[in-house]
């Protein structure tokens, strides 16, 4: 007899209205009542596109083309691809099925002032009791450690903290299905152990949870079910057991916890050669230097010169003093880690490094001047940065574009091209030159805005996160650039909330916390 | 504590009715200088200035040519180019348009500055206005600030990718240039991923909706509105009388 399920989805073939192959074919699966399932598979292999289309957020007919069928809650609904299809109802199917989406941003409804209200946000349009939502607040926060950030407005949280906010928005209304896409991409382990806990309790109350991840987090082991996906099909499925002990089953893409690591990368001579820092002569003396640095959010912008902003910083809404008294030297070649936990301020470190923010107290120096008051721009072409999210740093209609975006008038057009063709070489996605790049997938994406870091070939390479939605592949291309680049005296910085990686790659492992950077 | 921001709506409502049905140049200046005292205490002003100079300013000066130039019923010539002529009546009547125009604008232009507009959409769902009705308001009062905060990363991507921008506005004008098609597209882009959260999350239903924010008034607010608005109609009506006579 076969058990109830909460969850089930027959897909023939889903396909994009603009695309001629299917995304997802031949996918069959089925979710129950209090179990852990991973969809598992490489960036690309229709995780996400899956998932979106079982939460409800890619309604068939108006999102694509879906010849199949959705199973929720005993009714079945068939779709032939054709006009006279069932439709959903995206507000009745999100009560039954939370999802979390890979980008936590895209759940915000944006006209909330603050982390609680966003939290109450769909208890708001379901009508409940006010004393009932204040409740329901608290504990999710609790739960997820927002409590301290309830009265922040969401532009001001930090990656890690969005994450959790979304997850936040997506359990509150205590759907029976809970859908995460790529949940513990940029939590620090203290977060990662709190979704741990969370989905336990969530799945020992009858929850189904579906966790879409292209690594195997730790998480993932106590899961009932694995299902692979590759190439927008189940090519695997069974127990984490059964699938461990066949490894060959499971795609290179996928990121296992161990195994990619000590991945040895080549970095041929040439390679390093060709990736010589622009204008790095003999090593000599730091290329970067922080001196006292201190920064702090509490002069509000009252009057005079505004002052320049971090992406999502709000003025006034912000911890008091963020940075105190740093001091750091980088040398040419050196690869250097900084880890802390979620909102310690590494971001808002990072972007002193090319003056996208100004120290409010010490200086910060590249190649021994004061970068106080140059352009950014200016500065950028020592320093190279890669930001937290891609979608901030991509903004052209082609990938090959997005890579050349003024290299031209620096390099001159037959440089440029030959930078644009060697950096996107470098990260794997010279076939997709003319793909727009918001159409690629994540670790495309990521990739992409690592390949327009590249192409400059700068002497400081700042990177934020950067293995935050990478795949297996996408963190061999990651780990090759970062040490052909540091072989060619590129000096890099690297913030992580990911421990492991950062001791398997960095020269030196330095911690965030409290504002203070402290040797680990 | 601070007012009901539905009592602040109805105070600067009210204000810009009654002075524009009074049409009387001592009441327009007080209520002027009003506005400008409070947006100063509030700390509103420096935005709140420029964005009534921008509206104001032209419509007064057209205002000025108009009936300063071309006022029939003026005796008093000051000064006269054919056809068109500056009569006495006609700048005193220009001069009292403007000071109503100026009042009223003003008076709105406060509370626009003022408002919380988180508090704004509670109170007005809480009043049972419809939960998307009170969506497209927050929207659009946030449209601006979510446009600069746009930009702004925009325009921090391409620096870090080696556009040198100076100070200066001229210079943050010609690199505008580079920033309008990946603005618009990403704007456009947000609406779309936007618009299915918002479904998922029961936005789109039609039942009763509550608030979580909570805004509070004291007891004699809603009378006070219920007067204000009282009023607003009395000086319509009284106003309406008198040109009937």
């Amino acid at each position: 007899m076969e058990t109830a399920t909460a969850l089930a989805a027959g897909i023939r073939s889903f396909t994009f209205h603009d695309d001629a192959a299917p995304v997802l074919h031949n996918v069959d699966v089925s979710f129950h009542p209090g179990t852990l399932t991973a969809v598992l598979g490489p960036s690309g292999s229709g995780k996400s596109t899956l998932g979106r289309l079982l939460a409800g957020w890619l309604p068939p007919g108006a999102g694509g083309t879906l010849e199949g069928h959705l199973t929720l809650a005993r009714t079945t609904l068939r779709f032939e691809g054709q006009a006279q299809d069932p439709r959903i109802n995206p507000a009745q199917w999100g009560r039954r099925v939370g999802f979390v989406p890979q980008d936590p941003r895209a759940i915000l409804s944006t006209v909330r002032a603050t982390v609680a209200e966003e939290l109450a946000f769909a208890l708001e349009n379901a009508g409940g009791e006010r004393s009932a939502m204040l409740a329901a607040v608290e504990r999710i926060a609790g739960l997820l450690g927002l409590s301290g950030l309830l009265d922040r407005h969401p532009n001001t949280l930090s990656g890690g903290q969005l994450r959790r906010l979304a997850i936040g928005c997506a359990v509150i209304t205590g759907p029976e299905v809970l859908v995460m896409d790529e949940p513990f991409a940029s939590l620090d382990p203290a977060g990662a152990d709190e979704l741990a806990l969370l989905v336990g309790s969530l799945v020992r109350q009858g929850t189904a949870v579906v966790i879409l991840s292209q690594a195997v987090d730790e998480a993932l082991l106590a899961a009932q079910q694995w299902i692979v996906l590759d190439g927008g099909t189940v090519t695997a499925d069974g127990t984490p057991a059964e699938l461990i002990a066949a490894p060959q089953r499971l795609p290179a893409g996928i990121r296992r916890p161990g195994v990619q690591r000590d991945t040895t990368v080549e970095v041929s001579e040439a390679g390093a050669r060709n990736n010589q820092a622009d204008g790095q002569g003999a090593a000599s003396g730091p290329v970067l230097e922080f001196r006292g640095v201190g920064f702090g959010y509490a002069d509000r912008p009252a009057g005079g010169r505004k002052r320049r902003m971090g992406a999502g910083d709000v003025p006034g809404d912000q911890p008091a003093q963020v940075l105190r008294d740093i001091d750091l030297e980088l040398l040419p070649g050196e690869i250097v880690a900084v880890t802390g936990p979620n909102g310690a301020g590494k971001s808002t470190f990072l972007r002193h490094l090319n003056g996208l923010l100004q120290p409010t107290a010490g200086s910060v120096l590249v190649r021994g001047r004061d970068i106080a008051g140059r352009p950014v721009g200016e500065v950028a072409q020592t320093v190279g940065l890669l930001f937290q999210n891609p979608r901030d740093q991509l903004f052209e209609r082609t990938a090959a574009r997005e890579v050349r975006f003024g290299l031209d008038r620096r390099f001159g057009p037959h440089e440029a091209e030959a930078r644009t063709g060697a950096a996107l070489a470098a990260v794997g996605l010279s076939g997709a030159a003319d793909a727009h790049p918001m159409e690629l997938p994540a670790s495309g994406q990521r990739l992409l805005a690592l390949a327009t870091v590249l192409a400059r070939r700068p002497a400081v390479l700042a990177l934020d996160e950067p293995t935050v939605a990478l795949d297996g592949d996408g963190l061999r291309f990651l780990d090759a650039a970062v040490r052909s680049a540091a072989a060619a005296g590129a000096a890099v910085v690297l913030v992580t909330h990911d421990v492991p990686y950062a001791r398997s790659l960095a020269h030196r492992l330095l911690t965030l916390d409290g504002g203070r950077l402290a040797a680990r | 504590m601070r007012l009901h921001p539905l009592t602040t709506l109805a105070a600067a409502g009210s204000t810009a009715v009654i002075t524009t049905a009074a049409a009387y140049l001592p009441l327009s200046l007080a209520v002027i200088t009003a506005a400008v005292g409070l947006s100063a205490r509030g700390g509103t002003s420096r935005r709140l200035l420029p964005a009534a100079a921008a509206i104001l300013v032209p419509l007064a000066l057209s205002l000025l040519v108009l009936h300063g130039l071309f006022f029939p019923e003026g005796d008093t010539v000051l000064a006269q180019w054919g056809p068109a002529r500056v009569t006495a009546e006609g700048l005193s009547f220009a001069l009292n348009r403007a000071a109503q125009l100026c009042a009223a604008v003003l008076a709105l232009l406060v509370f626009s500055f003022s408002v919380s507009v988180p508090d704004l959409v509670a109170a007005l769902s809480a009043k049972g206005v419809h939960g998307r009705f009170a969506f497209v308001l927050a929207s659009t009062l946030s449209l601006l600030p979510a446009i600069t905060f746009r930009l702004e990363r925009i325009r921090q991507a391409q620096e870090a990718r080696g556009l040198v921008i100076r100070r200066g506005l001229l210079h943050r004008a010609a690199a505008f240039r580079l920033q309008a098609v990946p603005l618009v597209s990403a704007l456009v882009e947000d609406a779309a991923t936007r618009a299915a959260a918002l479904e998922a999350r029961g936005f789109g239903g039609t039942g009763p909706r509550t608030s979580y924010r909570d805004v509070p008034e004291r007891p004699w607010e809603p009378p006070f509105r219920m007067l204000l608005l009282l009023a607003a109609a009395a000086a319509v009506a009284v106003r309406l009388l008198l040109a009937g006579d």
